[in-house]
């Protein structure tokens, strides 16, 4: 099967071809969900040059274990919560990081930079959203991500995130007092 | 699409909060103003990583598992010499001694210095 034919093949169609080595059909799964990482990723991270090795490390696990993958959840679930947990360990080994060697206490990740695409209002906007998410901090910062970038809704949140229903709540109300407090500055 | 200023779009992310609703806190205008992706080619490059490295990943993969399991042999055998070594000073001393242990349990430490100084 040519890649053309996978363009409206269904998620599990194109499991079933990935999982048989099936180059063509693992494409058509990274080009459908590539922009869904990349707002959790970058609205983690910044826009960052780092936010792409994620992105690929997110499909690289996703490849390795679609064989663990049941199918009782959706795909973009599955696939949600690897980009979810490896963007949180990255977030974990640059606080490390930071707190080794330079003593900066918080937060590590102010070292981002929007690519200039010549889009200028595209870029303002990043960089407006970027701040304010990088402000906060990071239980809070996924949960924003989960809701505002990706319009996941409260229960599905919860479920990405393996976090109580309340919890998800409890965080999301005290992120937005904070965000709100920082982009009215 | 409609040109916004930095503060028009601080205010359409304050009402987007504001507008909570169960469908998420999602704007449509906000995404399409964000529209976050990766880099060009970033799909060819994880396909090239699954498709064209796997090998590599597989030999680094039975190295590691190779490695591992030698290393547990040899502790394995190590563990096992020491543990006869032990039982082997118990049953010609009668007991253990740390200076029986290092084969010095014969000799006296006035021989011993002289070994070691040359005097």
């Amino acid at each position: 099967m040519i890649r053309e034919s996978y363009k409206g093949a269904g998620d599990d169609i194109l499991v079933r071809a990935s999982l048989n080595g099936d180059k063509d059909a693992f494409g058509e799964i990274v080009s459908r969900y590539r922009k869904m990482v990349a707002r959790t990723v970058k609205g983690m991270l910044g826009d960052s040059v780092f936010a792409d090795d994620i992105g690929q490390e997110v499909f690289i696990k996703l490849y390795n274990s679609l064989s663990e993958f049941r199918g009782e959840a959706k795909l973009s679930t599955y696939i949600q919560k690897i980009a979810v947990n490896l963007t949180l360990n990255e977030i974990k080994r640059r606080k490390r990081f930071f707190s080794m060697f330079l003593q900066k206490g918080n937060d590590e990740l102010h070292e981002y930079d929007i690519p200039d695409n010549g889009d200028e209002q595209r870029n303002d906007a990043r960089e407006v959203v970027n701040k304010a998410l990088l402000a906060l901090d990071p239980r809070f910062r996924i949960i924003v991500a989960m809701r505002m970038l990706q319009g996941y809704s409260t229960k599905e949140t919860a479920e990405i995130l393996d976090l109580p229903l309340g919890t998800v709540l409890s965080r999301l109300s005290r992120a937005q007092e904070q965000l709100r407090e920082i982009l009215k500055k | 699409m409609k040109k916004m200023n930095s503060s028009e779009i601080r205010k359409l992310i304050i009402s987007s909060l504001e507008n909570e609703t169960d469908n998420g806190m999602v704007s449509s205008e906000l995404l399409e103003v964000l529209s976050y992706d990766f880099s060009d080619g970033f799909e060819k490059r994880v396909l090239n990583k699954i498709f064209t490295e796997e090998p590599a990943m597989k030999r680094q993969f039975e190295f590691d598992r190779s490695f591992n399991l030698a290393f547990y042999r040899i502790a394995l055998t190590g563990a096992a010499a020491i543990v006869m070594l032990l039982i082997s000073l118990f049953l010609r001393e009668g007991f253990l001694s740390f200076d029986s242990l290092l084969g010095l349990s014969d000799g006296y430490s006035e021989s011993i210095v002289c070994l070691l100084t040359g005097n």
